[in-house]
């Protein structure tokens, strides 16, 4: 039975990497970070797992999991040398699919967002996923206009950090 | 169409460029230890409710315990430790309750907030373990200065010459109390030191969302 369990965690997790690696990407900013986060919200969605069965699609619970292990649980466990400007790897435009210009843009809308703070970042990354207020107002526990508000204000300081 | 826009069609199509990983990664992954807060929390508290009473096992702190039943102020001292007993197994229950509450499936806001209610029993158990101790201590003080036979128990030789008994009593009730006061405060720092450096990004974030909600 248990090793039921594992085998169909593992696997929903392997196919649905890209949601936990992204939330990595935002809140990390090297490689040993990014593994180390990974790793702890592995861990978390692990523990959780057997209580989620069923309940909602395994994608939807992974958001929460994720953000919450990101903002609240997660700390740095060992101290890094930054070897290299991670931002720049992760978020590398392929150069055939993008003009320069819009490549620009895009490189610092991300650089941008990573200078959000934590909760900030969790909203952000929730729109981007095209989740509607609902879902990112119960996934942070605040009201729906609440969210709305912040997003807005978070817009603006996006538009701030990136035309000063 | 507004830049978060913009970069949202960017975010859809986007894989992010981590190497995969693969199953057997993954699997190994679900074995390894978390390294979460919470479990820091709880390891620190379990900690703090074990170490103050493994004292007592120590031989030197039982002899010297032992003065308690020998002297008059004995029950007060043994109704005190009893009191300090109920409280704290009141404290254990309720650090249990509390910290079966923390679950990573809850909001954001309702996780910090459980595991910052857990936090604060053990904070107030710490408060109140620092109390005991400084006031065990300002007991034991006082007894050393009313009480002439505590002063023999604990000092059997002969009064050192220059001194009397009663300055003698000062200066053990005095250096008692300094002493209470010092371990108190170096206990009280290296406590709260540990918590405000571990929960440093909980409050910030907690705070932010909860002043979304003004």
């Amino acid at each position: 039975m248990s090793k039921d369990l594992e085998h169909a965690f593992v696997t929903e997790l392997e196919n649905n990497q890209n949601i936990v690696h992204k939330v990595c990407t935002l809140y990390t900013n090297d490689r040993d970070a990014h593994n180390d986060l990974f790793q702890e919200i592995t861990i978390q969605l692990w523990k959780a797992y057997p209580k989620f069965r069923g309940d909602a699609k395994f994608s939807t619970w992974m958001y929460r999991v994720a953000l919450n292990t990101a903002i609240t649980l997660y700390r740095k466990s060992k101290r890094r040398v930054n070897t290299q400007d991670y931002e720049s790897v992760i978020f590398k435009i392929k150069a055939d699919e993008y003009d320069e210009t819009e490549e620009l843009q895009l490189k610092l809308m991300y650089k941008a967002v990573k200078q959000l703070g934590d909760i900030e970042k969790a909203l952000v990354f929730l729109y981007l996923e095209d989740k509607n207020y609902t879902e990112i107002s119960e996934t942070l526990g605040i009201s729906e206009v609440n969210a709305r508000v912040k997003m807005n204000r978070i817009k603006k300081k996006l538009k701030t950090i990136l035309n000063p | 169409m507004d830049e978060l826009d913009i970069l949202k069609k960017d975010w859809q199509k986007r894989e992010i460029e981590h190497p995969k990983l693969s199953y057997n990664d993954i699997y190994k992954m679900i074995w390894k230890k978390s390294s979460s807060i919470v479990k820091w929390i709880f390891i620190i508290s379990i900690l703090e409710f074990v170490l103050p009473n493994l004292l007592y096992l120590l031989p030197s702190t039982r002899e010297r315990m032992s003065i308690y039943y020998t002297n008059d102020s004995s029950t007060f001292f043994i109704v005190l430790s009893g009191i300090q007993y109920l409280v704290i197994f009141y404290f254990i229950f309720q650090f249990y309750k509390r910290y079966k509450e923390i679950s990573v499936l809850d909001d954001a806001r309702t996780l910090m907030k459980n595991i910052i209610k857990t936090r604060r029993t053990v904070k107030h158990y710490v408060i109140f373990s620092l109390s005991m101790i400084l006031l065990t201590m300002s007991l034991f003080a006082a007894s050393f200065y009313f009480d002439p036979n505590m002063l023999t128990a604990v000092y059997p030789n002969e009064i050192p010459e220059g001194l009397t008994e009663e300055k003698l009593r000062t200066i053990m009730a005095i250096s008692f109390i300094v002493v209470a006061l010092l371990t108190t405060a170096l206990l009280a720092l290296i406590y709260f030191l540990l918590y405000g450096l571990l929960l440093k990004k909980l409050n910030r974030n907690y705070h932010e969302l909860k002043k979304m909600e003004i």
